[in-house]
């Protein structure tokens, strides 16, 4: 789903002020949990009475952080006989999604549980790995990270299961991204397809065009940030490591080669990645773009205030900087991504999560007829299209649902932001990711955080990560390209 | 040092009473201790790779981390950290301890209890209220340092960061090291003091030359616990990276470094290498410290208050050595 490691990581002061208010709910009232909190038992008879929307505001205020199990929906089953099935996942107001399947399938029961979202699900699931069990049946898991499931043998192929019947209903480069040669190892769910999204009244201030090129947007940034030298064109956050990535694939400079196995292709250094670095770097030491953490607190102020016109967004982005807005609501535009080929039509994913049934389950073929229910049906995406959970689809009758692309939302006014973001998710070509993306991650901002504060250049940067990825892909054992 | 013959003659009862006492120590001790070590030695012998699996790799983790300039790099930088912070708050807890062992403050019991709030505070929620306090865009200390001139400063900047963490770390643990400083004044006999004072010497002069030499074991004690707290420095970082990412590096501590190599480096093995290197580290750390401490005790011409004050207050000095000892 929409929060991929970088925002999980970047929002973490968020998180964290949730954390405070656990941790002073845990000391005041020790004894008191709530009713849809309970320990990693699943289906309290208690919680049954919590189904549909009270389990979905209760997940939206709280995202559980912490290694606390909340589960969020499935203690509703009637029927003893029925499957039991865990599910790990994070979005908020899935719960809704779970609630429905359990009542239309009532050989099934489904129990939610969060967590917590991106690494402290990854760590628990690669615990409960190594211990040989404990592991869920269905987890939420982003696409970068699934490869690593996948080389471990973790998960299973779900083509047995008939996966390939729902392959039509999903945009290509989506099940590219869960398949492996003729296996499929997850059903797609959420995607984030990038746009450009700008600050409309802002850019007229200074009479800038929303750029079609990135020449173009070096030309606007430079002009802007002359014009008003406190201002930027859009910020540059180096250390959010997958929005980075994201931008390197639109620039056709994708640093990765991997299709299973024990081989894999690093290259964060040849002519298109170095060009991209350069590109950037230049406009980094100009200060014509703001190095401040993207989907920060940070970030969303500076936009609000005017102080940097646009974003490098995902379809997920708006609904995240929709609370921080106040003086620039209603002056949001998007429109395609700047090209790097005048007249071409090239977008980029950023974030987005993926089903696989884990190998430990019992049951993995009610498990995996709820990972294809839960992303291939209409049924379910009506729910979870909707707030508090507002994902993004990778499912294609609702890509095309004019209805769906028509969608408002108060930070842009009556322009349909939508259509921008869905065309978007048809001009993407799938990422290879390594099957170490964990690590990748934590090594990403140490190696990153010079070029934030000018320490290093970008360039630099990328040359020290190839060194620090290449040997840490060659100490666990794989044949390393670059 | 024990009486030969007492020895002698106690020997077989004790021992056997001995075994009581210590059995449910010892059983937690073997459990809880002893082998959660020894499976990290185990596990330390062995590599895991992504492809290829675990396998027996005798001392190479060991080679790879002493090699390892990450991991000695956070050593150094918690040994820099732990030569300022140590010092500092040892001079801020002494002269507390001074100012309410003096009796000059007035509610002295009540500002001893609020210089020992922090401690209370688990370190988790003194970190985390640190950096909200520090936090670069909003924090008021942030703001405030602005306000004076100091334009554009950042204290989870690569320069500000481990001061800002020496700050916090002497925040929490001042008021500790204060109490028990304070225990150890307590304790230096009346006679000597009041003998300094007919004599005629200032305040100043027995404090430093009268006090202060009669509660350094105390110290040398405090020292040794706030060294090997430095070496396993954790929390703060930990807390201030999710405030302001990339502002801790991954090996900014070796015990941080610890903890992502095994966590996000999926490097189980060599975490537990690293984790034994240190434990090591820290171990003879403890065991200098003991020898310091013994040999101080044991060389000793000059009068030194040892650990219980109540016994010490009360008597001579002279004598009470020698039940002590």
């Amino acid at each position: 789903m929409k929060r991929d490691r970088t925002s999980t990581r970047s929002r973490r002061t968020h998180l964290t002020l949730g954390g405070i208010a656990a941790l002073a709910a845990v000391t005041g009232l020790a004894a008191c949990s709530s009713g849809s909190t309970s320990s990693t038992t699943p289906a309290t008879p208690a919680a049954s009475a919590a189904s549909g929307t009270s389990t979905a505001s209760a997940a939206s205020a709280a995202p559980s952080p912490s290694s606390s199990v909340t589960v969020e929906a499935g203690a509703n089953c009637s029927s003893s006989s029925a499957v039991k099935i865990t599910f790990w996942a994070w979005v908020p107001g899935l719960g809704r999604a779970v609630t429905a399947f359990n009542q239309s399938h009532p050989g099934i029961c489904v129990t939610q549980e969060d967590v917590g979202a991106g690494d402290p699900e990854y760590v628990a699931i690669t615990n409960a790995l190594k211990a040989g069990s404990g592991a869920p049946d269905v987890a939420e898991v982003e696409y970068d990270e699934l490869p690593s499931f996948i080389v471990t043998k973790s998960v299973d192929n779900l083509v047995p299961y008939g996966a390939n019947n729902y392959k039509s209903d999903f945009v290509p480069w989506a099940w590219q991204e869960v398949s492996q040669g003729s296996s499929v190892y997850a059903i797609p769910g959420d995607a984030g397809p990038m746009a450009f999204y700008y600050n409309s009244a802002l850019l007229a201030k200074y009479h800038i065009a929303p750029p079609t090129t990135w020449a173009e947007f070096a030309t606007a940034a430079a002009t802007l940030h002359k014009d008003d030298p406190s201002a930027y064109m859009t910020n540059f956050s180096a250390v959010d490591l997958q929005w980075v990535m994201s931008l390197m694939a639109q620039d056709g400079a994708w640093p990765f080669s991997y299709s299973g196995g024990s081989n894999v292709t690093i290259n964060w250094t040849g002519p298109k990645q170095m060009a991209f670095a350069q590109y950037w770097q230049n406009l980094l030491s100009a200060h014509e773009v703001n190095a401040t953490t993207d989907v920060s607190a940070t970030s969303f102020a500076d936009m609000d205030k005017g102080i940097d016109a646009s974003w490098l967004s995902s379809a997920w982005g708006p609904s995240y900087f929709l609370p921080d807005a106040k003086s620039s609501l209603g002056d949001w535009r998007a429109t395609a991504l700047p090209q790097w080929t005048s007249g071409a039509n090239v977008a980029a994913n950023w974030g987005g999560s993926s089903y696989p049934v884990f190998a430990q389950s019992q049951h993995p073929k009610e498990a995996a007829e709820f990972a294809e229910w839960l992303n291939a049906t209409t049924a379910s995406w009506n729910i979870t299209k909707t707030a508090p959970s507002l994902l993004f689809p990778t499912y294609v009758p609702l890509l095309n649902d004019p209805s769906y692309k028509d969608l408002n939302n108060p930070l842009s006014g009556t322009s349909n932001p939508n259509v921008a973001f869905t065309g978007a998710a048809s001009s993407i070509s799938s990422d290879e990711w390594p099957p170490f993306m964990t690590e990748a991650l934590n090594e990403a901002s140490t190696v990153f955080a010079g070029v934030m504060n000018g320490k290093s250049t970008l360039q630099s940067a990328f040359t020290n990560f190839q060194n620090v990825l290449v040997n840490y892909a060659k100490q666990q054992g794989f044949t390393v390209s670059t | 040092m024990r009486q030969p013959h007492m020895r002698a003659s106690w020997a077989g009862r004790r021992d056997r009473r001995g075994v009581a006492f210590v059995a449910p120590f010892l059983l937690g001790f073997l459990l809880f201790m002893v082998v959660p070590l020894g499976y990290a030695v185990y596990t330390s012998l062995y590599t895991y790779k992504i492809i290829g699996g675990t396998s027996f790799s005798g001392a190479a983790n060991y080679t790879q981390t002493l090699e390892s300039g990450q991991f000695w790099s956070g050593v150094i930088r918690v040994v820099v950290f732990g030569a300022i912070q140590i010092p500092v708050m040892l001079a801020i807890a002494f002269f507390f301890a001074c100012v309410f062992d003096l009796g000059v403050a007035k509610y002295g019991t009540f500002f001893r209890t609020v210089f020992f709030i922090p401690f209370a505070v688990p370190a988790v929620v003194g970190a985390v209220m640190w950096s909200f306090l520090l936090e670069p865009q909003f924090g008021p200390f942030t703001r405030l340092v602005n306000g004076l001139g100091f334009s554009g400063t950042n204290f989870f900047s690569p320069s500000l960061l481990l001061p800002s963490i020496i700050v916090i770390v002497i925040w929490e643990w001042t008021g500790y090291n204060m109490m028990i400083l304070y225990t150890a004044l307590k304790s230096v006999p009346r006679d000597i003091v009041e003998a300094a004072i007919i004599d005629g010497a200032p305040l100043w002069r027995i404090i430093l030359r009268v006090k202060l030499p009669m509660v350094r074991p105390a110290i040398v004690m405090l020292v040794f616990l706030n060294t090997i707290g430095a070496l396993q420095l954790f929390t703060e970082p930990q807390i201030l990276e999710y405030f302001q990412q990339g502002s801790v590096s991954v090996n900014y501590t070796p015990s941080y470094y610890i903890w992502n190599t095994a966590i996000a480096a999926n490097q189980t093995n060599l975490a537990a290498a690293m984790a034994v290197i240190l434990a090591v580290v820290v171990v003879v750390i403890s065991a200098l410290s003991l020898i310091v401490r013994s040999g101080r005790r044991a060389g000793a011409r000059r009068p030194v208050p040892a650990a219980s004050p109540r016994v010490e207050a009360r008597r001579p000095v002279p004598v009470q050595r020698r039940e002590l000892v």
